[in-house]
């Protein structure tokens, strides 16, 4: 799925590099081309980013309105999920997902705070507020 | 400061490039194909209890690793491969292997290396990529996804190496340490295609090989139904993602294994493997074309023709094709 001009994403930075791929004419021999995005690889790359930044948005606005706690905001700008976030914070699955609710993550103690930074590579200060 | 003269060539495929790659330093030219082929790279299995960024994971390849670890043994190739607990200990070792002069390959994760495309960044913890070098806390890298050789600092080094969730790397290093002069390649050949067919139609369980295709295929169906039209159109995403974007070289590997079969039809000399590797080259040219139409569904132009169903019905066709390519291959001698 190649094309030789580069293709625009919504976002400028995509797309930027050419890859090698092969290919295959009927009763020919197997190639390889180097070269850009084509139109279906650009479709689909760009769906799971919109679905990400979508996700992303929504946990902003359900933070600043109070429903869930900033650990939600977080886990989907690393597009994490709670499995994944269990993993990388070394807390169990249940733990993160009590940790979602406001009241919970106030009580929480500096130990579980630091986890939680060092997984999301940001300060304990920065992880209290959403920006 | 150590700076190995190493050759840099892109690759379709992350793994079987990095193998190639290796080789080919030790003196053991090897197409990329023939290492994919080699290592039974080629796999399917769908697994929809397994979430992947917020959908099933679909997989077109075997476990990471395997490719590198089956192609040295089947080649005869003494392999050297460590995991590390201590991230320190991981980084001392690498820079002790490569002073004694060999470039190493290593498991990464993808979310944080600084040189990657953005539009890829995400969890992805089954990346493969070489370090030649090191000088004063930067290394110097080949990625064969990358046109051009980069270079990483000390820091992303370790957090890429450590990346954590699924399949995480824990530093995994390899490298090969002592290649064979005279390899004879032929019954390495052999053995990988008959690893992969049984990988692909040998073994009773309906999530993978031709059989995945098809559970895949009545999953499909019920997707709209049971989803509602975003989310079956973000799961059908996915499975063209996992088909197209991550490494694969295009429809999931079937090209270049059709690359591979026509090499080896003239390695063995057996023609009747060149006829299939005209059949698996139709039958990439019929996963390219799914996934053209699958990708106009999800841009929401879905015609009738691009619905669902159509989609089912042409995985099921594929699944056919692949398990009668496959049971053709088992019985090579």
């Amino acid at each position: 799925m190649e094309e030789n001009t580069n293709p625009v994403y919504k976002d400028k930075a995509y797309g930027q590099y050419r890859e090698l791929s092969y290919s295959y004419e009927d009763g020919g021999q197997f190639q390889k081309t180097v070269g850009f995005h084509g139109e279906a690889d650009r479709v689909i790359l760009q769906q799971a980013w919109d679905l990400f930044h979508e996700r992303i948005e929504e946990a902003r606005q359900r933070v600043i309105s109070g429903k869930v706690s900033p650990v939600v905001y977080y886990m989907e700008k690393n597009l994490l999920d709670p499995l994944n976030l269990s993993m990388m914070a070394g807390i169990a699955v249940w733990r993160v997902k009590w940790h979602f609710r406001p009241g919970v993550f106030k009580r929480l103690s500096e130990s579980t705070l630091q986890k939680y930074a060092a997984a999301f590579n940001i300060t304990i200060d920065q992880l209290k507020k959403v920006e | 400061m150590v700076k190995l003269e190493f050759e840099h060539r892109q690759a379709g495929h992350c793994e079987s490039g990095v193998t190639r790659n290796l080789l080919n330093y030790h003196g053991f030219r090897i197409t990329e194909p023939m290492a994919f082929g080699i290592g039974a790279g080629l796999f399917f299995s769908y697994l929809p209890f397994l979430k992947m960024q917020h959908a099933p994971t679909t997989s077109f390849r075997v476990w990471p690793g395997q490719v590198f670890d089956r192609a040295t043994k089947e080649l005869g190739v003494k392999a050297a491969i460590h995991t590390f607990r201590n991230p320190k200990d991981s980084m001392d070792k690498l820079n002790e292997v490569l002073e004694q002069g060999y470039p190493v390959g290593l498991q990464v994760g993808t979310f944080h290396l600084p040189f990657f495309p953005p539009e890829y960044r995400m969890h992805y913890n089954m990346h493969n990529m070489i370090v030649y070098g090191h000088n004063n806390g930067t290394y110097f890298i080949s990625d064969t996804l990358m046109e051009n050789l980069v270079e990483i600092t000390y820091e992303d080094l370790v957090r890429v190496r450590y990346a954590k969730g699924a399949f995480a790397p824990q530093g995994r290093m390899y490298y090969p340490t002592f290649v064979p002069k005279d390899i004879d390649i032929r019954p390495a050949v052999i053995k990988g295609i008959r690893k992969t067919a049984n990988n692909m139609v040998g073994i009773p369980f309906p999530l993978i090989g031709a059989k995945g295709i098809r559970y895949l295929a009545g999953r499909m169906r019920k997707w709209e139904k049971n989803l509602g039209p975003e989310k079956a159109s973000y799961y059908l995403g996915q499975v063209l993602r996992m088909e197209e974007e991550v490494g694969t070289a295009g429809a999931g590997f079937r090209f270049i294994y059709g690359a591979f079969l026509e090499e080896a039809s003239t390695l063995l000399n057996q023609p009747w493997l060149r006829e299939l590797s005209i059949e698996m080259g139709d039958n990439a040219n019929k996963w390219r074309e799914f996934s053209y139409l699958g990708s106009r569904n999800c841009k929401k132009r879905g015609k009738p023709e691009q619905s669902y169903d159509f989609l089912a019905d042409m995985l099921l066709e594929i699944a056919n094709r692949e398990e009668k390519i496959f049971k053709k291959l088992a019985l090579i001698k």
